[in-house]
């Protein structure tokens, strides 16, 4: 395994937390809760953003990797 | 009028009556009654035996003399509600008996309750050491309240610091396997959202005995067939142990990447991501 | 690589590791499995509490790698 297919896992991994957090905002009866998973969604959608920049930085610093 | 259809008229009768009293009077229960329900409650019920099975009795006596028992006591509750020192008066007041960790004798004495006596009602709420109790007081039912000292007092997750999340009743959805709508509707979820997860679970609403959500969200079932095992929801503690992963593999990459300003931002988001893992975790766990 | 760094990407890993038990605990039905992995998982947990306050002495023995 290559370090870009490394992070594509964690990016992976990362966009099923989101959608999983955001599913227990909509889905909590709790404002406390529901605003904690609301909350956390975001700070996850912000790392989401950083690791989607990263891969493509690294795509473009070893094209052999694209699309791995 | 034969005797028998007279008593069958009257039992009916006085039934109704006797109900729409104890309607009016309220549902405490036995042990809570206060002094005028306690007496009232009795007289109803023998006046009421009294007038059903006494033929020769006056019908409009008994059930004037119902009424009257019932209207004091709710008279006696109308006005203990909205004048203390009234309800002081007719109920009683609480007598401390325990103040700082020390007996007050003179208490005691004025309720007549023996050292004994006293030690039976703290045992009966497994308090052996008369010590341990900060503040005690004799309630005017004949109940002892007790409050242990802060040492005592079984550890919450409060005294440890730890945070816990709140959390709303779960509702009641699905009975016989029947979808019950209000509770549907309590848990702030649809028909629809219901048929998913229970595809999700893959039953079949017919097959459901008990249905259940939590104040997350997941459903749990209890089948009429018990042979077949259902999934517990666990999609929590699932998410926790994938961001605990995540947290982990950034730091491994902030580690390994040479790239200082990509370390940079791994290290950021691996710190970031701990700290949602902290303010998760007590929703999360469990 | 320094002592620190090399014990830190241990440390992570482990973490990952502790991480991928516990997922595996949840996902298994089967119960001896189950139970296996939990008890990995927590026995990675306590190497990783037993290694961490190492890795502050390291840091703080050798401020310059510190970073």
């Amino acid at each position: 395994m290559t370090v870009a297919s490394n992070v594509k896992q964690c990016l992976v991994t990362i966009k099923g937390i989101e959608s999983q957090l955001s599913s227990l905002a909509f889905n909590s009866l709790d404002q406390e809760a529901k605003a904690a998973f609301h909350d956390t969604a975001l700070t996850i959608g912000t790392i989401k953003k950083d690791l989607q920049y990263r891969i493509l930085e690294l795509e473009r610093q070893e094209p052999q990797y694209k699309g791995s | 009028m034969p005797g028998w259809v007279f008593i069958i008229t009257r039992s009916l009768l006085f039934l109704l009556l006797l109900f729409i009293t104890t309607k009016i009077l309220g549902k405490k229960q036995i042990s809570e009654l206060s002094f005028f329900e306690y007496v009232a409650g009795i007289t109803i019920g023998s006046i009421a035996g009294e007038v059903v099975t006494g033929l020769e009795g006056n019908l409009y006596h008994g059930s004037l003399a119902i009424i009257v028992f019932g209207l004091v006591t709710y008279l006696v509750n109308f006005l203990s509600i909205h004048s203390k020192k009234f309800s002081d008066f007719t109920e009683g007041k609480g007598t401390v008996i325990i103040r700082d960790g020390k007996i007050l004798e003179d208490n005691l004495k004025k309720e007549r309750y023996t050292i004994d006596e006293i030690s039976t009602l703290l045992r009966q709420k497994n308090i052996f050491n008369v010590a341990d109790v900060e503040f005690a007081v004799l309630e005017p039912r004949g109940n002892l309240s007790a409050l242990l000292k802060k040492e005592n007092r079984p550890l919450t997750p409060k005294d440890v610091g730890m945070k816990m999340a709140n959390e709303k009743e779960p509702q009641t959805i699905i009975m016989d396997g029947a979808i019950m709508d209000e509770a549907l509707r309590w848990a702030g979820k649809g028909r629809d959202w219901l048929y998913t997860e229970l595809e999700k679970l893959g039953v079949t609403l017919d097959n459901v005995f008990l249905g259940q959500v939590n104040s997350y969200g997941d459903l749990t079932v209890d089948l009429y067939d018990d042979k077949i095992q259902v999934p517990q929801p666990q999609q929590r503690p699932l998410l926790l142990a994938s961001l605990k992963k995540t947290q982990a593999d950034l730091e491994l990459f902030s580690l390994a990447t040479e790239c200082e300003k990509s370390k940079a931002m791994y290290k950021k988001n691996a710190a970031l991501l701990q700290e949602t893992i902290n303010k998760l975790e007590p929703y999360l766990n469990g | 690589m320094t002592v620190g760094t090399q014990v830190k990407q241990t440390l992570a890993g482990l973490k990952s590791a502790q991480a991928a038990f516990e997922t595996f605990a949840l996902q298994t039905e089967n119960k001896s499995a189950k139970k296996l992995y939990q008890q990995a998982a927590k026995e990675t947990q306590s190497i990783i509490d037993n290694v961490e306050p190492r890795l502050q002495d390291i840091t703080a023995e050798e401020p310059q790698y510190n970073q």
